[in-house]
């Protein structure tokens, strides 16, 4: 299987789009930490008092807190958010500036929706090229069941997105330490009755870990249809349309109880951490579940079909 | 030729929707031979081919290589196998020499040494470092003959290899499968519709129509030994040669007589002591074509049968 493995990524790098990829996104996050500093040196916003900020910022969670329909993991979020506020002006601990190493950091796992881009194209095209290069037939006349050579196939895009979310993480870091330079301040968190001061680093490593289930589930999406139609352009159009549309349709799905077992209200697990949540009613375990059945469909649709296939092409 | 089994095709049927495109193949082929398999377009060649190698499933029947069932065992019964199904597709965007290891790192125990030793074999040494994007027709189908003998097969399959080859690179290729068949004991089964090609390269000859097999015949086998003879006035000559005791066939502007050659002094003077006019006397040799023709009913494209 390891030779499988690395069968399938010395085919991904010795592609010229997989290094066009790789390029574009240290490209854009060198693009994006570059405006960010652009504006700050040309309208550096006013000398904001961080203290006003944090006041303001304790109200309004105080003010969110009264309402009533709550989630139990938005009212953790709120009752934390207000304790790490009021803690900042009780003890004078300034949090990081936007402009900032820990702050960029921090926000990090924002960024990570280009790798799922990235992601879905691989997998969508990693099984469909092998059809139309043709070279399927080679591939499949070898003393190596079908399942073993889908398993590597699948592995390998999963490994591209790893390996591509350490280097939208690496380069944020390098970019904003070259542009802004570490910032003055302290994170802190709260651990449920008390407010401590947390590493950013650990921080921003779980809500990135988090980012990459959606990353998983939809370049898995995008992995079974290149398998099913054999078509990487299909596969990637309707993954990234997904995407997009997908999540907007948590919206309009939200007064119907189905939507607590549709796919992209559950993709996106920082929600527990960033009180953004569409259904406020749904926990992590909840999520975790629907996740794993979603990802037990797509992976049975496309092993069947890939053992299964007459290749006649 | 040893004359080993190597490959059992057993009641082999393939049915697509309604349509039984194979039906009941029985074939057995033996190590240092090679089988030529012949039939018009759309008689089940490709899809026998695509069944022996896995890319296909039998709908009923099994094939065994080297006594493993494909269906069961189909590691083991692959592992012994070379396959080149038409044109070998290959990583255009990657060398000769990783399109190798990557098909070599699929078998058990080929080494980067059988790697270079095939690519020797094949005469590549000098090109192999470049993509295969910018090889010639001709350089890829020697690289996907090096991909197929990478594993030391016991058995190479062949789909139309020689599609797309000059007839200097045809040659080379029939030569080398000979090497091949001989020197290591590698039964051989080529498919193609170059019947001349056939002929030169192949020790036996499987004929499949409509899904069936309706031949096996070996190449040289004894003809019975025919002549030709074309004389004026036709009638009279046709009339003579009757008496003589003779089968007589038209054929084209003469006629066609089955005997041996000591027969034809005697009746050359008969004829002409008939006042016929002897204008070609020769011996007739039925081409392999010729042959095909007759057994498949003039090679039209094989009827549907919905039977």
């Amino acid at each position: 299987m390891l030779k499988l493995i690395q069968n399938e990524w010395m085919k991904l790098w010795s592609k010229k789009a997989t290094w066009i990829m790789a390029v574009l996104l240290i490209v854009i996050l060198l693009a994006n930490a570059g405006i960010t500093k652009w504006i700050e040196s040309t309208s550096p916003a006013p000398e904001s008092d961080w203290q006003e900020m944090a006041t303001m910022d304790m109200m309004m969670y105080q003010d969110q807190l009264e309402n009533s329909d709550l989630g139990p993991a938005q009212q953790e979020y709120y009752e934390g958010q207000a304790a790490i506020a009021e803690y900042r002006l009780a003890n004078d601990a300034a949090p990081f500036k936007i402009e900032s190493l820990q702050q960029q950091v921090l926000d990090g796992h924002m960024m990570l929706s280009l790798v799922t881009l990235f992601t879905v194209i691989i997998g969508a095209g990693i099984v469909a090229a092998e059809f139309s290069q043709g070279t399927i037939k080679m591939l499949l006349t070898r003393p190596v069941k079908r399942w073993k050579i889908l398993t590597s196939k699948y592995i390998t895009t999963m490994l591209f997105g790893l390996v591509f979310a350490i280097l939208t993480f690496v380069s944020i870091a390098l970019f904003s330490w070259i542009f802004f330079g570490t910032g003055d301040g302290t994170f802190l968190v709260w651990n449920g009755s008390e407010v401590v001061e947390g590493s950013y680093w650990a921080e921003a490593l779980k809500l990135s870990a988090l980012s990459l289930a959606s990353t998983w589930m939809i370049g898995t999406f995008a992995f079974m249809l290149g398998t099913v139609f054999r078509s990487s352009s299909l596969a990637i159009g309707v993954s990234i349309f997904l995407m997009f549309v997908g999540v907007q349709l948590v919206f309009l799905l939200q007064d119907f109880e189905i939507v607590k077992y549709y796919l992209f209200t559950h993709t996106d697990l920082t929600q527990f951490y960033t009180g953004f949540m569409p259904i406020s009613d749904i926990t992590m375990t909840m999520s975790l579940i629907v996740l794993a059945v979603y990802f037990l469909i797509f992976m049975l649709i496309s092993y069947w079909t890939f053992s299964k296939r007459d290749v006649t092409a | 030729m040893s004359n080993e089994k190597i490959v059992e095709i057993r009641k082999l049927s393939k049915t697509i929707g309604k349509k039984q495109i194979i039906k009941d193949l029985n074939l057995d082929l033996h190590k240092g031979e090679i089988t030529g398999f012949l039939g018009p377009n759309g008689a089940g060649k490709t899809t026998t081919i695509r069944m022996m190698v896995g890319l296909m499933k039998p709908s009923q029947g099994d094939i065994l290589i080297g006594g493993k069932s494909i269906r069961t065992d189909f590691e083991e019964s692959i592992e012994k196998v070379g396959v080149i199904v038409e044109n070998p597709e290959m990583y255009k965007f990657m060398s000769g020499y990783k399109n190798l290891l990557h098909f070599a790192r699929m078998h058990k125990g080929v080494t980067k040494a059988r790697i270079d030793e095939v690519i020797q074999q094949v005469g590549m040494q000098n090109r192999i470092k470049e993509k295969v994007g910018s090889y010639s027709l001709g350089m890829r189908q020697r690289l996907g003959l090096a991909q197929a003998l990478l594993n030391n097969p016991e058995f190479l399959i062949l789909d139309e290899p020689t599609n797309g080859l000059d007839p200097a690179g045809i040659r080379e290729f029939r030569m080398y499968l000979r090497k091949v068949a001989r020197e290591n004991d590698v039964a051989i089964f080529v498919s193609s519709h170059l019947l001349s090609e056939i002929e030169l390269l192949c020790d036996r000859i499987a004929i499949i129509q409509n899904g069936e097999l309706i031949d096996i015949k070996n190449v040289n086998e004894h003809q019975q030994s025919r002549y030709y003879i074309e004389a004026k006035p036709a009638d009279q000559a046709k009339q003579v040669l009757e008496e003589i005791g003779f089968t007589v066939h038209p054929h084209e502007n003469g006629y066609l007589i089955d005997t041996e050659a000591e027969h034809i002094p005697g009746a050359i003077k008969l004829l002409t002591a008939a006042g016929v006019d002897l204008y070609a006397v020769q011996p007739h040799r039925t081409t392999l074509e010729d042959q095909f023709l007759e057994m498949t009913g003039g090679g039209e494209i094989a009827q549907a049968h919905t039977k």
